[in-house]
Formats: C-alpha cells, structure tokens, sequence
C-alpha cells in the first residue's frame, strides 16, 4: 500500500497533453528557470552523486561475499563494511542537502510565478475582468499554481532520482555480470507493460472516483441548504433516498479502484519473486559454470528493489506530470493575453494646467465604440466638452450607453474611434500612474477589502500617511462616523465590507477619492437606496468631495441630475440633448418628459 | 469506531487471515532464497530447479494473500466511511432548524468529506497494520533462531525508522496547516483584487494588491522550505538506515561465516529482510501520526450524532384530524435562542378557510409567526393549536405535510421543474402539475424555457429570475395541496405588473384552506379576508384592510414605510439587468 488512492485520484488530470504541447511546455518553462540553471545543475550533480553511493551498496555486499568471505579475508570484510557505512552516512547528506536546495528552486520559481501572473492579470484592461468569471482567475492563481507545486516540491527530485537509479542499477547489474543482467531483463518488459495497463485503468478508475465524490457532495450540499423546504414539506425519507444512491455510488466507484489496484500491486510483489527466482536459477547455473560469484548473485537480488521500484515510482508520476503540463498550460494562456488598453511607449504625464492639478478639462471628441470587432456599436460619434471644474450629469435610460462613456473617459477602454482627451492630452499618450492621480473612478458599490478601515481608505493613495487619511475623513464631514465603531478606523474588515452598511461603505469609498484628492473625478451613483441613517450624510460627503472639481456623474436620480451645472442626456448612443436643467426643462423635450413622470411619482410616495 | 467495524465482521476475518498467510509468505521467501544458495548453489545437496519452484508457488501465494488482504481491508474501510456517512446525514437531516440556522454548510460538508476520510485512512491501516505486526515478530523470531547476534546488527537501526516517520508525521501537520491558512490568505487576497478589480483600476490601487500577494507568496515559500526541511532529515533516513542494517549484516555475518557459525544464504536472507520491513514501519510512523487526526475527525462527527433532533414526534402523537383547520396562539411567546422574545404573549384566532394578512414592521416576528406552525420551532410559553390540537402533539410529518409554506427566500432543488413542482408528491399526474403552475402565474413562462417542465434548474441548469423563482415555489405549495397554506412574501420579487396577473388564481388557491399572508403590498394584502398588525411581538391591530387604515395611525406608518422599501426593490431588480457601471449589460459584453 504505497500512498494511497487518494492522492492518486486528486492528480489525475481531466485533459491530456499531447507530445508537442508538453515539448513547447518544457522548452517555455525552461527558459523560464535561468535565473536557477546554475543551482538546477549543482542539484543535479549532487543527485548523480545521491545515486552512486546508494548504487554502491549491494556492490560492496557483492565484494565483502567474494573477497570476504570466499576469499577468506577478515579485513576485505571490515573495508567492506566500513565504506558502506561511510558512503551510507554520504548519501545521506546529500540527500538532505539536495532536497532543500530543489525545495529552494522549485518554490522559489513558483513564487516567481505567483508573481508574474499576479503582476500580469493587474495590467489587464478591464474588459478582460468583464468577459472572464473571477473564479477562473482565482483558479489560475491558485489551483492551477497548487497543481505545479505537487510536481515541484517532491516530485521533480523524486523523478530525476528515480531515473538515475534505475539508469545506474542496469549499469551496475551490466558490470557485474551481463549474462545475469540479460536474463533479469527479461522481466523487465511485463513489469513496464503492467504499470502501464494500471496507470491507464486507474486514471479511468480514479476520474470515475472523483465524479462520484462530486456528485455526492453536491447532493448533500443541495440537501443541506434546502433542509427548510425538505423539512417543510417532509420530504426527509426521499432526499434520504437520492442521497443513499450517491452515497452508493461513490462506494461503488472506489470498489472499482480497490479491485484495480488490488490485482496491480500483488503482481508488483509477484514480479520481484519472480525477479529472485530468475536471478537464482540462472545466476545458480552460471556459478556452477564459473561464469559468475555468489556474492554478484547475491548483489542482483539486492539490485532488483532499484530496478522496479523506479518503474512504478515513475509510472505513478505521469498524473502529477499530465496535470501540471495542463495547468502550465492555462497559466501560459493567461500570461499570454495582452492587455487591450496598454501604456504605450514614450506615454507622457497628464499635463497640468495650474500646480495642483485642478481645473483640468475632459474632452470627448467624435467618440464611437464597440465592446469588440464584430458587435454593434454602443456610442456613435458623441462629442462633449466638459469645461474645468464643471458638474456634468449623464442621464439616460437602461443600455443608453452612458456607463460605457464613463468608462471611456476613465480609459477603462478605448474608443474605436475619436478620441477622449484630459488636460488637453490624448488619453493614450499619457501614463497611466500620472492619469489616475488626475481622475478617479468611484464605483457605485463601495467594495472593500479585508483589512482594517484605514488600509481601505489608503487604496486612494497607498503612502499616504495616518495624519492623511484623517484629513480626507473630516474634509468629508464624516470623520464623526467611524467614531462608533470599536476600533474606531482601524476596525478590521472583511473581504467585501459585509459587516458595513451599504452607505458606510459608500462613504469609506468616498474618502478614498478624497485621500486621492484628484482633479477629475468619475462617479457613478449608486441605484439603489441606502439606509435612512446614512443616506443623508453619503449625499453631503458626496457634495463637498464633488466641489472644486471636474466632475462627471452618471445620475441615476434626477435630484442628482438637477444639482449638475450641466446635463448630457444619452439615448441609442448618441448624445441627445445637452444643456442646464432649466434650459431641458424649458426645451420639453426627453430630459422634461422624464423629470415630469419622475416628480409625480415623488408627490404619490410623499 | 469498534461499533462501525462490527457489522462487517466477515471482511474483517478475510482480510485479517489473508494478512496473515501474507505474512507467512513473506518471511519464508527470504528463507527459501537462502536454502537455493547454501543447498543448491554453494553446496549440490538437493537440484536447483526445486527450490526455484518452490519459491515461485510461495510468490504466486504471496501475491494472492496481497490481494485479498487489500482488497478487504478497502472495502471495509469504505463500507465504514459510506455508512457513517449515511448515517451522519440522515441525522443532520432531523436536525432541527435552531441547529441549522448556527451551522455553517461549509463545515456541515467538511465533517461528511474530510472527516470521515480521516477516519477511513485509518481504519485502512488497521488490518495493514495487524498483518505487518506479525510479520515483524515473526521476522524477529526467524533471525533470533538464525542468529541472536545477525539479528542485533540487522535491526537494531531499523526502530528509528518508525519513530522519525511518527515524528515527521507529527512535525509536519503544524507546518502544513499553517501552509494551508498562508495559501488560503492568498488565493484570499487574488480574489479580492479580482472582484474589487474596479476599485483597483479606478484608483490605480495595482501596485497594493501586488505587494499584498507577493507578501502572501513569500510566506507560502517560506512555510514551504519548512516542509522541505522536515522531509529533508526524513527521506533520507529512509534509504540511511536500511544500509545501516545490510553494512552490520555483512560485517556480523561475514565474520560468522569465515567463523563457521553462519552460510552465505543466512546474509542474503537477513538482507531481505531488511528491505521488507522499510515499508511496514514507514506505515506504523504513519499510523501513529494519523491516529491524533482520526480522533479529532471522529470527535467532530460524534459532536454533529450527538446532538439530539429538538423537534420530534410526541410519544403518543395523534393523527391531524380531516375537515377544516383553524389556527388558533394561545399566549405564544417564542425567543431565537437566549435574546429578547420576538413574540411575546401573542392571541390570534384564525378560523377554518378563512385568510389572514399579517402585516408589520421589519423584524416584528412576522415570519416567526408562520415558521411556528410547522414547528419549525417549539414555542417557549403558551402554544399553537391547529383543528383543536396543540401542533406539538400532533404527527409532525403530517403537520407538515397539511401545511404548505412559501418562504422568501426561495431555494429550488437541481431537478427538473415539473419535478420541483411537484415536490411534495413526486407521484403527481402531469395535469396536476400543470394547474399549479397555472395557479401561481408560472406556467406561461415555464412553457417558455428551453425545455418546457422538464428544464433543469439550478447550478448547472437553467437560471430563473428571482419573481420566476418564487412562482415555481408558489407552484409547489399549491401542489402539496395544504390545509393551511403560507405566503412568507412570497411574491415580494415578482415583477408587480405580473404580480396583478396572478392574484386571480392566487385568490382562487386560497379558496377553502386557511391562508396566512405576509406581505407589504397594498395589492396583496387586498387578497385577505382580514388583516392584523403584529408590533412588538403581539396583535395591536386587527380587521380589514380599510378599517385599519382609517383607525391605526401604526398601521399607516408601517405600510408607508414597506412602500418605499418597496420601491427600492423596484429600483434594484431594474438595477439586475440596468445600464450599470459595475456590471454592465451591454450585451455584447456578456457574451
């Protein structure tokens, strides 16, 4: 019983490789690893030299029957003796040094690799994170990167080892007597043949396994959540019923692999009698024609454990090598995928037209786009001049395209044609560090990250200082707010704020524009209502960080709407009337019709 | 564990006499490869080929006990795991909702999958372990009879193997554990980039998220080389003192034999035996650092067996009589766990057929109300009486089957939806199905999915919208056929447009059969014959709808108040499919 079924079933891969992609793989991993070659080969010799002294073994048992004992030499028997012990004690130093410095390579380029990728899904445009599900991309991260460290932390040392001693074991058995040596070769094919046959019935076996285990968790899953409508309407006795079936069937499933496994590893140990009786029936008749020693036999039998124990070792290997190959394969695809909306060379900072970078423009300049080649345009040809320091609402109904704008401006993407400009710039001429310092983007949901309120607010700008981000609160007027709370702003938080009101978070997002302290700043106002309590104070935090800046809203609420100097009303993705709300109110047109049925529905619900 | 084990006593004795003819096979094989040397190479006592045979038919023989001895001790171990399995979710299954509304799925999950692997890996161990102890005494046994002195220098090393595997063992689970949280604080801080990723680009925050991950990265590298320097002193001992064991065998042995004491055969033998005991003793080092595990594991299911279901049949529970339900609370104070009551001294009469709209505020105890009924929970003081009985003496399975109960928040099974529909009785004719559908406004749209009534829903199904959702579990109270039948805002996200549709045949479905309302909109509130207003855990308001509204100033107040909460329902189940910035619905993006 060697590791277990488990194990086994958890790496067995759900696609294979072909020889081609698996050879590209290498090569791209390879060139990947320069920075290690140098201790990659200084690992590799050790191991050679791991092997040998292993190797040495049954060699010098051989040595201390013949010119020990048959030769009748107490000290050939002590030297004997004694080089095994000091090549044992050898080996066993280099085995601990070689394990450490592979655990050193193998985690130390996984660590690059968690890095590169990390760094590389960063500086992927955002439409990108739209098209992919973020559980994929977490798996990319993590699953994927899990998938390679099996491979890496035991597995390559293993693999190489076993290679050696195999490779050195024919040699050694070649050297002591290549009659004997030709004859336990004979069993060597149906050894391979068999581990074949099991790796390739297993990997069926273990797949079925780890399909009956996922049926069966999402049945008890299903079961478990939905126990009140089960409970409600006494169901218990049939969902006991479907759960016995799946719970059944996983047994079934890992009978299968015990069967299978059951029949591979009894012919594994039959193998090496039959590899004791080989080496004794023929290497006896070849010491009764004094073609070899007993002691040679005697180091054959020795020898077999490293014959065949490498064949099944390594048999067992294919599954770690098949799903890490297809998981390099993934993460090479995701590092392959270019951003869509890139720096490009020579970009510049965004220009600043007074110190402080305030008072800058946004200019949208014949503007159409379409979320990728072949679809539908969203925006055709808007032009819109949003002056210095002016308040430029975007109203619209559902799928007008006035998010789509937003993001434009935000260069989120890039127009297909036209062009957005900031400060006088082409957004695609300037950084991208320098464009964020002059424009942020606030969400209409505050999403925030684990950590404490204060790590939250510093998303804004990470160096800001704790003196900083007290300054943005209070320019807010809600430094009072987080006063409630435990530990004040250094109450930690959870992934995704659930502990927070909706308005609170709202507002930890509002200081982090703030914290930002930007010239340009893009908001889109949340849809739905926040609680009473802090509704009111979101609105003035909201008002004061809107003021002395240019500011772009994609109003949602036509009191936001009506507070803006100006109002953009987009419809079908053209700009359909423009101006300041009494002059769209006065003109009857869209933006009248709709603040007419939107006030009457206020006066009902009042 | 030994309880688990007892019923499957004839795999047991399989797999425990194929243990032991495997342990035979294997200490003769050595012992026979000694006899073809001394007997039939170094001397010509008896021909070759005997001894050969005889080695082979102890091979075929051991290979066969290997089998056996496998194969019984797998699938004992996994008839254990699957029964305690079964058992472990027919239990959660009585479990009462108190317990359920504490216990996370996540780890209900975890006690049915890791575990009872936990438990499964060593109980595997067991008849493998009972089959290598008597095979090491005998191996012992064997050399002493050789000789006492070849048996000292041949394993005296070999204990140490078995004691560094029990200390690897127990040093690495520290240090994997705290690999596992450094991974999960990892794959932790990805996924928030990546879901939070409009923060991130919008404040150009990328670079805090990197040093966020490379921090996280850097400590699984770390916890990493750890690992490795645990099994950098272990691996190495494994091939270290087996070459202890043969250097003392050939030292020893060699002197013997120059000395006359011993033959070349008895060196080959005890060197076998080396070989054989590596793998037995790596496995009790393992055993014995798996056994804290598989207490632990075993503690954790024993917790979830022995909590005791809290909703349980009566002794003596009576058969709900037929005819006409009324309802009646008697003073019924109810409290979720140690807080405050969420009713306090509650009367409320509602007579055979008639239906009743309970309106309140947020968190007046209306839906506690309704989960009473069905005892879905026990009430602290005063009781519940339905067609004269109290319901806690009363057969709970036909309690709940006279009552059908729409929740909110509605789940749906990954089925079929005929097969959804028809939930409280699988057996129902396809006619019946139909009408219920029809009854709760769901059939037009079900006729409309891809597969009519037999799409499956669900996970990896089709994907209904919130208002389809709660028609279907509309459909599917209508099909238990109650005699009380519960609306728990059952249509608070049904698209009011289309809720106007349905509440023909909702007022039809309520035709003779007790109805008790929960909701907040005027129209539906209109369906009752008659309303009560529940605040502060008691009935302040009782009559028609127009009768309160012109004498409850409270009444007002609070159907005001669930107006404009409905309107942000409104605003937000637009919001579902709106031209948001967050999530976009530009079609062209989501596809």
């Amino acid at each position: 019983m060697r590791g277990g079924g488990r194990r086994l079933a958890d790496s067995v891969p759900d696609e294979v490789i072909s020889r081609a992609q698996a050879q590209r793989l290498v090569r791209r991993l390879w060139s990947m690893l320069d920075d290690y070659y140098v201790r990659i080969f200084v690992a590799v010799f050790l191991l050679m030299l791991q092997v040998g002294t292993l190797l040495a073994g049954p060699a010098l048992v051989a040595y201390g029957i013949d010119h020990g004992i048959k030769g009748r030499s107490g000290a050939a028997l002590d030297r004997a003796a004694l080089v095994y012990v000091v090549l044992a004690l050898i080996a066993f130093v280099l085995g601990r040094t070689v394990t450490v410095l592979v655990a050193k390579i193998g985690e130390g380029y996984l660590q690059d690799l968690r890095g590169t990728v990390f760094r590389h899904l960063m500086s992927l445009s955002l439409g990108f994170f739209e098209r992919e599900q973020t559980g994929r991309l977490v798996a990319r991260m993590t699953s994927d990167i899990d998938a390679l460290e099996d491979l890496v932390s035991q597995g390559l040392v293993l693999m190489v080892q076993n290679v050696l001693l195999f490779l050195g074991a024919v040699l050694a058995i070649f050297l002591l007597s290549w009659r004997l040596a030709l004859a336990v070769f004979v069993i060597v094919p149906p050894v391979f043949m068999a581990s074949r046959w099991f790796r390739r019935v297993s990997n069926v076996a273990y797949r079925e396994v780890r399909d009956s285990i996922a049926t069966n968790m999402s049945t008890l899953q299903e079961g478990l959540e939905g126990i009140r409508v089960v409970q409600a309407y006494a169901r218990e006795p049939s969902f006991r019923d479907r759960f016995h079936g799946t719970n059944e069937g996983q047994y079934d499933a890992n009978l299968v692999a015990v069967r299978i496994s059951s029949l591979y590893f009894p012919s594994v140990e039959f193998t090496s009698v039959l590899g004791y009786a080989v080496i004794l029936g023929f290497g006896g008749l070849l010491v009764h024609d004094g073609f070899t020693t007993v002691g040679v036999v005697t180091a054959f039998v020795l020898y077999l454990v490293n014959l065949f124990d490498p064949i099944n070792q390594l048999s067992q290997f294919y599954n770690t090598v098949q799903s890490a190959a297809a998981a390099l394969d993934k993460v090479f695809i995701l590092l392959d995928t270019r951003p869509t909306v890139a720096e490009r060379v020579g970009a510049f900072d965004v220009p600043s037209v007074e110190g402080d970078g305030r008072g800058i423009g946004v200019d949208v300049d014949h503007v159409s786009f379409a979320y990728g080649p072949d679809a539908d345009l969203v925006l055709h040809d808007v032009t819109l001049h949003i002056a210095p320091g002016e308040r430029m609402a975007l109203v619209g109904p559902t799928g007008a395209g006035k998010s789509t704008l937003a993001k434009l401006l935000a260069r989120f993407y890039d127009p297909v044609e036209g062009t957005v400009q900031v400060g006088g710039a082409d957004l695609r001429d300037i950084t991208f560090a320098s464009l964020r310092r002059t424009m942020c983007v606030v969400p209409q949901e505050g999403y925030l990250f684990a950590g404490s309120l204060r790590d939250n607010i510093r998303v804004g700008r990470v160096d800001a200082t704790d003196a900083d981000v007290d300054a943005a609160i209070a320019a807010l007027g809600v430094g009072h707010h987080f006063d409630s709370f435990p530990d004040g702003l250094d109450t930690e938080v959870q992934e995704g704020g659930s502990r927070l009101s909706a308005g609170e978070r709202q507002i930890v997002s509002l200081a982090r524009a703030a914290l930002a302290d930007p010239g340009v700043l893009v908001l889109d106002e949340a849809t739905s209502n926040l609680d009473p309590g802090t509704e009111h104070e979101v609105e003035q935090a909201l008002e004061r960080l809107m003021s002395g800046r240019t500011v772009v809203v994609v109003a949602h609420r036509l009191s936001t709407a009506a507070r803006a100097d100006r109002i953009a009303v987009i419809d079908a993705g053209g700009l359909a009337e423009l101006g300041t709300h009494d002059e769209l109110v006065a003109r009857g047109g869209r933006y009248a019709s709709l603040y007419a049925a939107w006030q009457t529905h206020h006066q009902d619900a009042a | 564990m030994r309880d688990a084990l007892r019923p499957h006593k004839k795999w047991s004795r399989i797999g425990i006499a194929a243990g032991g003819g495997w342990a035979a096979a294997r200490v003769a094989i050595p012992l026979l490869a000694a006899a073809a040397i001394d007997r039939s190479i170094e001397h010509t006592r008896d021909p070759l080929w005997t001894w050969i045979v005889i080695l082979v038919g102890a091979g075929v023989f051991q290979g066969l006990c290997t089998g056996m001895r496998r194969y019984a001790a797998f699938r004992l171990a996994y008839r254990v795991e699957t029964d305690m399995r079964m058992q472990l979710v027919a239990h959660l299954q009585r479990l009462h909702f108190a317990y359920h509304d504490t216990a996370q799925t996540g780890q209900l999950m975890a006690n049915a999958a890791s575990d009872l692997n936990q438990v499964n890996q060593t109980v595997v161990l067991i008849p493998l372990t009972i089959a290598s102890t008597i095979m090491m005494v005998a191996v012992i046994v064997v050399l002493v009879i050789i000789s006492p002195g070849l048996c000292v220098f041949a394993l005296i090393a070999l204990p140490f193997l078995q004691l560094s595997a029990a200390r690897f063992s127990r040093r690495m689970f520290p240090i994997g554990m705290s690999l596992q949280n450094e991974l999960s604080r990892y794959s932790g801080s990805v996924e928030e980039s990546i879901t939070g990723i409009r923060v991130v680009k919008g404040f150009g925050a990328e670079r805090r998220q990197i040093a966020s991950v490379d921090n996280h990265s850097a400590g699984i590298y770390e916890r990493s080389i750890a690992a490795a320097r645990e099994r950098a002193w272990f691996l190495p001992i494994i091939d270290l003192l087996p070459a202890l064991g043969l250097a003392g065998i050939l030292w020893y042995g060699g002197h013997q034999v120059l000395e006359g004491h011993l033959q070349i055969g008895d060196i080959l033998a005890a060197n076998l035996y080396v070989l054989m005991l590596i793998w037995p003793l790596r496995m009790l080092g393992q055993l014995i650092g798996q056994i804290p595990r598989s207490i632990a594991a075993s503690a954790r299911i024993h917790d979830v067996l022995a909590t005791d279901p809290q909703i349980v049949d009566a002794p003596e529970a009576q058969s709900l009589a037929s005819g006409g339900a009324d309802l009646r609370f008697e003073h019924v104070t109810f409290g979720y766990g140690n807080g405050r009551p969420v009713l306090d001294g509650l009367d409320l009469v509602i007579p055979a057929g008639q239906a009743v709209a309970l309106v309140g505020a947020t968190a007046a105890g209306k839906s506690t109300v309704a989960r009473l009924i069905p005892r879905f929970y026990d009430v602290d003081d005063g009781r519940i009486l339905i067609g004269g009985v109290d319901v806690r003496e009363l057969r709970l399975a036909e309690l709940r089957r006279a009552i059908g109960i729409v929740f909110e928040d509605t789940f749906l099974f990954t089925e079929s939806v005929r097969d959804n529909i028809a939930f409280a009785d699988p057996g129902a004719p396809m006619e019946a199905v139909r009408r219920a559908a029809r009854l709760a406004g769901a059939e037009e749209f079900i006729e409309g999915l891809p597969g009519g009534f037999d799409t499956l829903l669900g996970q990896h199904g089709y994907t209904l919208s919130g208002g389809q959702r709660q028609r279907v579990a509309i459909a599917r109270a209508v099909l238990a056929d109650p005699k009380v039948l519960i609306l728990d805002d059952a249509t608070s996200s049904v698209d009011p447009t289309k809720e106007h549709e349905i509440r023909a045949a909702l007022a039809e479905v309520m035709r003779d059969r007790t109805t008790l309302i929960i909701a907040h909109r005027p129209a539906t509130i209109a369906l009752a014959d008659r309303v009560v207003l529940l605040d502060g855990g008691r009935i302040v308001a009782d009559g028609t709808h127009d009768d309160l509204l012109a004498s409850s100033e409270r009444y007002r107040e609070v159907l005001a108040r669930a107006e404009l909460s409905a309107a942000h329902v409104q605003a937000d189940s637009s919001a579902d499919d709106g031209d948001e910035f967050d999530r976009d619905a530009e079609p062209e993006v989501s596809r």
